[in-house]
Parts: C-alpha cells; sequence; structure tokens
C-alpha cells in the first residue's frame, strides 16, 4: 500500500523538523556567546578530559613561573652580597701584602688591624642579609641572623637547602650557606675566612712579620677560592632559572595554544553554520506554515 | 409478477439513510483529525437482499432478483495492530533511553566542568596554595590561605557528591510517583479494567465500540512506555494485559495494583536502575570517592611524615567525608622545625597532575562520554519510533483530503437518492391524481 499523508504525520513531521533545526540553532548558539567548544564534557568527552589535563599543566606551569622569579630574586641578593664580601676580601689582602712589609711598622700594622676588624664587621654584615624579611645565608634557619655583629664569629646558622619546583619534578636549590665560607672564627679553629682575618688582625698587632709573611697569605688565598666557587655557583644557577623561565614561557604559551584549539570554538566556522542553519530553519518554517495550511477544502467551493 | 407500487420508495429511502450515516462517520473523521490515538472510521455499505421475483416470462422460464438498496453494515476503525506491537516495542526503549538521557545529564551537570568552579580547578589552586607555601615556608599568611583553599576544595567535592546522590533519589522519587497510589499505572490500569468490561458487552451483541478501543489502545500506548506489555485478547475483545512482568489487568478480576514488578523494562526499569547503588549516579560517586581516598593518603603521607600531624582526616575518605584537620599552626611545611625548611610543601606541590587528577578527568571524560552515548541512543530510538507512528498515522491517520472528497461523495449520493425519491414520487402522482380520469 502506497503511503497515506495523514493530517497528523504533516503536523507532527513540521514540528519535529522545526524541533530538531532549533535544537541545532541553539546549540550554535550556545557555543558563539560562550566561544567555547566543550561547554560539557558530552560534547567531546576526549576532549573535556584533555582541557582538564591541560588547564592542570597551565596552572602548574604558572606557579613554576613565579617559583623561578622568586629563585632569581634570591639568587641576585645573594650575588650582592658575596661580591661584597669579596671586595671586603680584596681589601684586607691589599693590607696584609702591605703589613707583611717589613717597612710597615707597628703603627701601620695597628692601623691596618682595626680596619680588618672593620671589614670582618661588614662581611659579616653581608652574611646577615635579607630577602623579604628572610635572612638566606642562614640555611633553613631563615629568622635568624646567621652572625651576630660586635660579638664571636660562630654560625648561627644551618647548612640545610632551600630549593624551588622549577618544573614538574624538578627543583633546584636556591640557597647558598656561608659557613663554608666564613666557618666559625677563632674558637671553631676551621681555618676559614673569620679565622684567618683574625688571626691576620692578631698577628699585624703583634707585630709578626714572619707569620704574615708565612702562612697568613695562602690562607688567604685558599678562602679567595671557596669565594669563587660559591659566586660561580650562584652564577651557573641564576643561568640555569634563566634558561628554565625562557623554556616555561614557551611552554606556557605552547600550551595555551593547544587548550584553545582543543576547547575554544572556531568563531569563522561556528558563524557559517550558525547562518546556514538559521536558513534552512527559516525555510522549514515557511514550508511548514504552507503545508499545514493547504487542503482540498481551499478548492472546493 | 408486480412488486409493490412503494418499493421504490423504500429502496431510495435507505439510499438517503446510507448517505447521512455515511457524512455522519465523515464528519466524526473530521472532527478527529487531531485526536491523539483516534484511528479513522469507514462505514461498510453492502447491497441488501434482492427481491425474487419468481419465474413467470413464457418465452425464457427465467425469474429474476430485484435489488432493494443499500444497508450500512458495519462502522469500523481502520489500524494495524502489528504496527501497535512494533510501536509498543520501541516505545518501551525510548521511556529507559529518555529516563536514561534525563538522569545522566543531571549527573553531567553537578560536575559543572570544565569551569572555574568545579574540582579540577579548586584541585589546581589547592597545589598552587602549596606552591606558594613552598616559597614562603615562614609565612603564617600562606597557611591560612592553604587551609582556606584545601576546606574549599573539600566543600566542593561534597556538593558534587550531594548532587549525585539528588540524582539517584529523583529518579527512586520518580519510579515512586509513577507506581505509588493515583499514580500513572493505578489509574491507566483500573480505566483499562472499565473500557475491558464496556468493550467486552458491546462485542458480545456484535457492536464494535471503535472509540472506546482507540481509548484503550491509547493507554495500552502510554503503559508501554512505563514497562513492557503484552497483550492478549480473551475473547469478546476482553484484553489480558501483562505488564513488566506480572498481570496487572486480569479479563475477570480487572486491574490488579500495586505489585511488585518482576522485569519492569521501560522508563520504570531504567529508573530502578538509576536509582540503585550500582546505577550511574552512585556508580559516578563511588568513582569521586577513590578521588578523595587517593587524594587523602597521597597528602597525608607526605605531610604526616615527619611529626605524624595529619592534614586532612585520615578517616574521611569519602568525598563527604572529606575535611582539612590541620590548622594553619600545624600545617608541616618542612621536616623540621627550621622556619625556612619547605621540603614537605615542595614534595606535595609536586603531587600536581598526579594520580589524583588523572583519576578525576578520566571520570569526568567517563561521565561525558556515557552521557553522549544515551543521547545517541536516544536519538536513534526516537527516530525509529517517529517512522514507526508515522506508518501508524499513515494507516489510521484521518486525512483531510480524503474526508473532503468522500464528503462530496456521499453528498452526491445523498443529492441522487433524493432525486431518485423524487423521481418515485412523480411515478406515483401520475398514477394516482392524472390515471383513470377519463371523461372527468
Amino acid at each position: 500500500m502506497a503511503l497515506r499523508v495523514t493530517t497528523m504525520m504533516t503536523a507532527r513531521a513540521t514540528v519535529r523538523d522545526l524541533q530538531g533545526d532549533l535544537a541545532e540553532l541553539s546549540r550554535l548558539q550556545r557555543k558563539l556567546s560562550s566561544g567555547k567548544e566543550i561547554v560539557r564534557p558530552s560534547d567531546d568527552p576526549y576532549g573535556a578530559s584533555l582541557a582538564l589535563q591541560l588547564r592542570s599543566e597551565l596552572d602548574g606551569l604558572r606557579q613554576y613561573q613565579r617559583n623561578v622569579d622568586d629563585g632569581i630574586a634570591w639568587l641576585n641578593a645573594s650575588d650582592a652580597a658575596l661580591s661584597k664580601i669579596a671586595e671586603a676580601l680584596h681589601r684586607a689582602r691589599e693590607l696584609l701584602v702591605q703589613g707583611a712589609s717589613d717597612s710597615a711598622g707597628p703603627r701601620a700594622r695597628a692601623a691596618a688591624a682595626s680596619e680588618i676588624d672593620q671589614l670582618i664587621e661588614t662581611i659579616k654584615q653581608e652574611g646577615n642579609v635579607q630577602y623579604a624579611g628572610r635572612y638566606i645565608f642562614a640555611g633553613t634557619r631563615t629568622d635568624t641572623a646567621p652572625y651576630t655583629l660586635l660579638g664571636p664569629d660562630t654560625y648561627a646558622g644551618n647548612n640545610d637547602r632551600i630549593a624551588r619546583e622549577i618544573g614538574p619534578r624538578v627543583t633546584l636549590d636556591i640557597n647558598v650557606t656561608l659557613d663554608p665560607l666564613l666557618g666559625g672564627g677563632q674558637a671553631a679553629g676551621d681555618d676559614r675566612l673569620l679565622h684567618v682575618l683574625r688571626d691576620i688582625a692578631d698577628h699585624l698587632r703583634a707585630n709578626d712579620g714572619v707569620a704574615l709573611r708565612g702562612t697568613d697569605l695562602q690562607r688567604i688565598d685558599a678562602n679567595f677560592d671557596v669565594l669563587n666557587q660559591l659566586r660561580a655557583e650562584v652564577g651557573a644557577r641564576t643561568n640555569r632559572l634563566t634558561v628554565a623561565w625562557s623554556r616555561l614561557r614557551s611552554l606556557e604559551e605552547n600550551t595555551t595554544e593547544l587548550l584553545s584549539g582543543v576547547e575554544e570554538a572556531d568563531t569563522v566556522r561556528t558563524m557559517i553554520e550558525y547562518t546556514t542553519q538559521q536558513a534552512a530553519y527559516n525555510a522549514a518554517l515557511k514550508a511548514g506554515a504552507h503545508v499545514v495550511q493547504m487542503s482540498l477544502l481551499d478548492f472546493l467551493r | 409478477m408486480p412488486v409493490s407500487t412503494f418499493m421504490g420508495l423504500q429502496t431510495t429511502l435507505r439510499g438517503l439513510l446510507a448517505h447521512q450515516q455515511a457524512l455522519t462517520t465523515t464528519s466524526h473523521n473530521v472532527a478527529n483529525a487531531n485526536t491523539v490515538g483516534y484511528s479513522r472510521q469507514t462505514v461498510d455499505l453492502t447491497a441488501t437482499s434482492p427481491l425474487v421475483i419468481p419465474a413467470n416470462s413464457v418465452i425464457t422460464g427465467a425469474g429474476a432478483q430485484l435489488g432493494t438498496g443499500v444497508d450500512v453494515t458495519a462502522v469500523r476503525r481502520i489500524r494495524d495492530t502489528f504496527l501497535d506491537l512494533q510501536y509498543r516495542a520501541q516505545i518501551m526503549k525510548l521511556g529507559d533511553a529518555a529516563a536514561r538521557a534525563n538522569s545522566l545529564e543531571q549527573a553531567e551537570l553537578a560536575f559543572a566542568e570544565p569551569s572555574s568552579d568545579g574540582i579540577s580547578s579548586q584541585l589546581a589552586e589547592f597545589w598552587d596554595a602549596w606552591s606558594a607555601l613552598a616559597r614562603a615556608p615562614e609565612d603564617d599568611a600562606a597557611r591560612q590561605s592553604l587551609v582556606t583553599k584545601a576546606t574549599t576544595l573539600a566543600a566542593t567535592f561534597k556538593a558534587v557528591y550531594d548532587q549525585l546522590t539528588v540524582v539517584a533519589a529523583q529518579a527512586q522519587q520518580e519510579y515512586d510517583a509513577i507506581t505509588g497510589p493515583n499514580g500513572q499505572i493505578d489509574l491507566w490500569s483500573r480505566e483499562i479494567a472499565q473500557l475491558n468490561e464496556t468493550i467486552s458487552h458491546a462485542v458480545a451483541v456484535g457492536q464494535t465500540p471503535s472509540d472506546l478501543m482507540d481509548r484503550r489502545d491509547l493507554l495500552i500506548d502510554r503503559l508501554a512506555e512505563l514497562g513492557q506489555v503484552s497483550v492478549t485478547d480473551t475473547g469478546n475483545s476482553n484484553l489480558r494485559i501483562e505488564f513488566g512482568g506480572v498481570t496487572l489487568v486480569d479479563p475477570l478480576r480487572g486491574a490488579i495494583w500495586p505489585q511488585t514488578l518482576t522485569r519492569p523494562g521501560g522508563k520504570l526499569g531504567a529508573l530502578q536502575e538509576l536509582a540503585s547503588p550500582t546505577g550511574p549516579a552512585l556508580t559516578f560517586r563511588a568513582r569521586l570517592d577513590d578521588v578523595v581516598a587517593d587524594l587523602v593518603a597521597r597528602v597525608n603521607a607526605l605531610h604526616a611524615a615527619p611529626a605524624g600531624v595529619d592534614f586532612f582526616d585520615p578517616a574521611g575518605t569519602t568525598a563527604d567525608t572529606l575535611a582539612v584537620v590541620a590548622i594553619p599552626a600545624t600545617v608541616q611545611a618542612g621536616s623540621t622545625a627550621d622556619p625556612g625548611r619547605n621540603d614537605i610543601a615542595l614534595a606535595i606541590a609536586q603531587l600536581r597532575g598526579g594520580s589524583t587528577e588523572r583519576l578525576y578527568d578520566a571520570l569526568v571524560a567517563e561521565v561525558g562520554g556515557e552521557v553522549q552515548s544515551i543521547r545517541r541512543t536516544e536519538v536513534n530510538v526516537q527516530a525509529l519510533v517517529d517512522a514507526i507512528e508515522d506508518r501508524r498515522q499513515s494507516v489510521q491517520g484521518v486525512s483531510i483530503d480524503e474526508e473532503m472528497a468522500n464528503l462530496v461523495r456521499f453528498q452526491r449520493g445523498y443529492e441522487a437518492s433524493a432525486r431518485a425519491m423524487t423521481t418515485i414520487d412523480d411515478l406515483l402522482d401520475t398514477l394516482i391524481n392524472r390515471t383513470g380520469r377519463v371523461g372527468l
């Protein structure tokens, strides 16, 4: 039997087609107004989970950048302090060389000794330098000044490391401790900088040219090596952080691009789809209005 | 042999009456063109028994049968019961798919992903707070901010958990409403039982109660959306209705409700499953608990390592019991008491993008996948139902054009019958008034 087309059928078909067109139209409109390809996970389950993952990655990358920024500032503060210590050390070595010469009299040596005392204070002051309210050379005892000015030379910090996360599962120590360089003074007898400088001051005061010419120069030069190593270490770490920073930046850009590719709607394409769909909807409306209106009734007298 | 003088009048009268009935039926069809469940009706016209004229011809010896007009033998409804069976099988699947799609979409909305309020974003902010603490372990503000972020995260987990619980509870409520007293099944089964009685009485005396049958079929269609229906005619169109594995309407005992359905199917079957602990909403909820358990275990393992201080309540391993027990002062940023020590905070911040997120992302992808797949099923079944309903409407639906043509046909038939009657009347006039008047 041929298909009879009945009033109910045309009405149902018209409504169904209009509904379908309208649903598609509203989906496209939602896409346009939100600018998102994925509004709910069911729009694209794999894409949605990928988008969540990328967002989390992006968030992590921003945190790593902050960590790197903070690390660079910390290391810059360390480097500045170390260069001040180096200046002081240069001056101390000059005084030692001058004082070691026998042409220097006891008075000149005494004057040099008191300048060295001042230099020791300067060095201890640089050892107590702070960044953001924290003592950066005290290991993890960041609330304690590592050296007491005008007091005993004992080191009050520890040798623990402080690290920053600069990438997924990648950490970098950002602190150096001054104990290996400055040491604990004469009381510790560790041949480190404070011990050596105190000895030199004592030898100058004691007018002990032999000691000054002898081991003192070697001991101070040994400490120069330690200081240079420290500064090289700080420089290398700053370098690493700078490289990490630009890598994180480009990673962030790539990830952002990837995320927008997954998540964001292609506005041009969506707009064209929307216009096409609107035309289809208009046509369906027009056709529906005509089909439902007409019947044999219109032509019978 | 002569026939009655007035026989022609009787014949034309039958024609008039039959066409009048046909016109009435056409009007009935037109009036019900938009009635849901209506089947168009046709009038069966049959020639009446002829008048036998005995053989009186001297030439051939043959007799004759003289037609006596027309009679309406039945008013039938046009309906294909095979299409009804197909329709009921598909509408049951649609009931199932629609209920599932509705519930799953609600579950999907509960997750509110992707958005800045979802668990995913909150989790990222939680790790951010640990990163910030690792940068400034001495800072009380960083500790306070961490505890606040963690509390917000716990609240977000609980909100999603509660939403999923509500989704399952709503399915149960809908099931109870449909099956409860004065629910749809109760009302419909009673109406079907009443219709059964009226229809079987009418059929027993040879009538065809088309409109009542339409109503009964409509109710059965609606029942089919709710669950598995099978129909048996026990004679005189008195139907036994099996619903969801039990007898819902018995020809003798009438409606039997409430009962426990053994295999509901359709919308009720879907609702029953959606509300059960193995249903999708509560399964998703259990998976969410797994995410929380992983988070609590991982964070606590690192946090409690140095001093045995938990960050999250170790007993709260479900999304609704997740709770922060650490206060800013007890947050462990480092493994020693040194204020600059940040190794614990650093280790916890490195949990970002780990198994907790992977579990959660997979869950979101699964929810999205389920919704997408059930929505597709719904669209497919809907298309099938539409196609079958179109076939049904093609058979049983009213075509206005056809009815208009019939209207013209029957009107003309009526007019012609009236003209025939006038002709007979003229004959009688000739006979009565003008015959035998010779000489008058």
